[in-house]
């Protein structure tokens, strides 16, 4: 996997796309989790976005590098 | 269901996820800053300044921008007009120094067997020493012609080792002065990576360790080994003044920047169909053996 992307010319850190795809999923979970009213499993729904958002990002910068 | 199955369930799936989250947060942080590699690699060679030998006019250029050449072919030639005179002129110089001699020790010869009613004694020790003189003196023109002769060869540069011309600003016609550089050539043999690791992470390498360079120009993976460490770098704070007084530029308490560290990568096997070029930028992964 290669550590830097070619974007418009710069490179720039693969990570930041880990970062996008992480935000994507996030909003995607969010979504899922109120359309099927999961929410009422979760403790603090906020905390669990932010612990969501964490496990994915960091698993796409630990896939890269 | 009860309330407290439920509040159970509600608080086990998210603090999983969370204890999950600092994990492997931390795998990432361990991951990114405990580990050697960087981003900050060259690739480097061996260039050989080639300066000729011998004042002259450049004759002839043989050798095209960016060509290959193997380990004595020719450059270029500076004009030989004036070292073949000089091998001319040391020759006759020799000739004239050798009848010297032979006159000089015939004299010495026929002095040594007349007997002391007809020359002085001194007179004959003088031409056996102007004999052992002259003698000198020929060596000396001997060593004048060999001179001579190497200046003349000097007229053909040559490369001394097989790589590529680079930068080729020598055109025939030019004055070629000894000493100045007039093209460089790139050892073939020579490539390197040098690897600018932060101080910190130094500690976490050893010399031998396999390498992986991935350079910007390419996706294939260079495989490689740490060869050795830089043992100095300039400290930047301490330039000193004229009078050699000490001035230390005042730093940062709180915020510190890691320097950067040269470590020397030897490239274990190039692909044929690979262009190298000293000067690239790549990306440098040490994997430690232990």
């Amino acid at each position: 996997m290669p550590r830097e992307i070619a974007l418009l010319d710069a490179l720039v850190p693969t990570l930041l796309f880990g970062f996008l795809a992480a935000s994507c999923g996030s909003l995607i979970i969010d979504w899922l989790l109120t359309r099927y009213h999961l929410y009422r499993y979760i403790w603090y729904p906020a905390l669990f976005r932010l612990a969501a958002f964490a496990c994915m990002f960091a698993l796409s910068g630990l896939w890269i590098y | 269901m009860n309330d407290l199955s439920k509040k159970l369930i509600r608080l086990s799936i998210t603090l999983t996820l969370v204890i999950a989250a600092i994990i492997l947060g931390r795998m990432l942080w361990v991951r990114y800053m405990d580990s050697p590699w960087t981003r900050d690699g060259r690739v480097r060679a061996d260039i050989v300044n080639i300066a000729p030998d011998v004042n002259g006019l450049v004759t002839s250029v043989a050798v095209r921008d960016n060509q290959f050449v193997h380990r004595g072919d020719v450059l270029f030639t500076v004009d030989a007009e004036h070292y073949k005179t000089a091998v001319a002129q040391t020759k006759a110089l020799v000739e004239q120094r050798k009848v010297e001699l032979t006159m000089k020790r015939g004299q010495a010869k026929r002095r040594a067997e007349i007997d002391d009613q007809v020359i002085s004694q001194e007179n004959r020790e003088d031409s056996s020493l102007i004999a052992t003189s002259a003698r000198a003196e020929y060596d000396a023109a001997m060593a004048e012609l060999d001179l001579a002769k190497l200046n003349l060869s000097r007229t053909v540069v040559r490369s001394p080792v097989d790589g590529w011309v680079s930068n080729l600003l020598v055109r025939p016609g030019d004055f070629a002065q000894i000493g100045a550089p007039k093209l460089a050539v790139i050892d073939q043999h020579s490539f390197w990576v040098y690897g600018y690791f932060e101080e910190h992470k130094l500690a976490l390498m050893q010399i031998g360790d396999p390498a992986e360079i991935r350079l910007i120009s390419s996706n294939q993976i260079l495989k490689g080994h740490v060869e050795s460490f830089a043992r100095g770098i300039t400290d930047r704070d301490n330039p000193t003044d004229v009078r050699l007084l000490a001035n230390v530029n005042p730093s940062f308490n709180w915020v510190r920047l890691s320097q950067r560290i040269p470590v020397r990568i030897t490239l274990d096997e190039i692909p044929k169909n690979m262009i190298l070029v000293a000067g690239m930028t790549c990306t440098v992964i040490v994997h430690p053996k232990s």
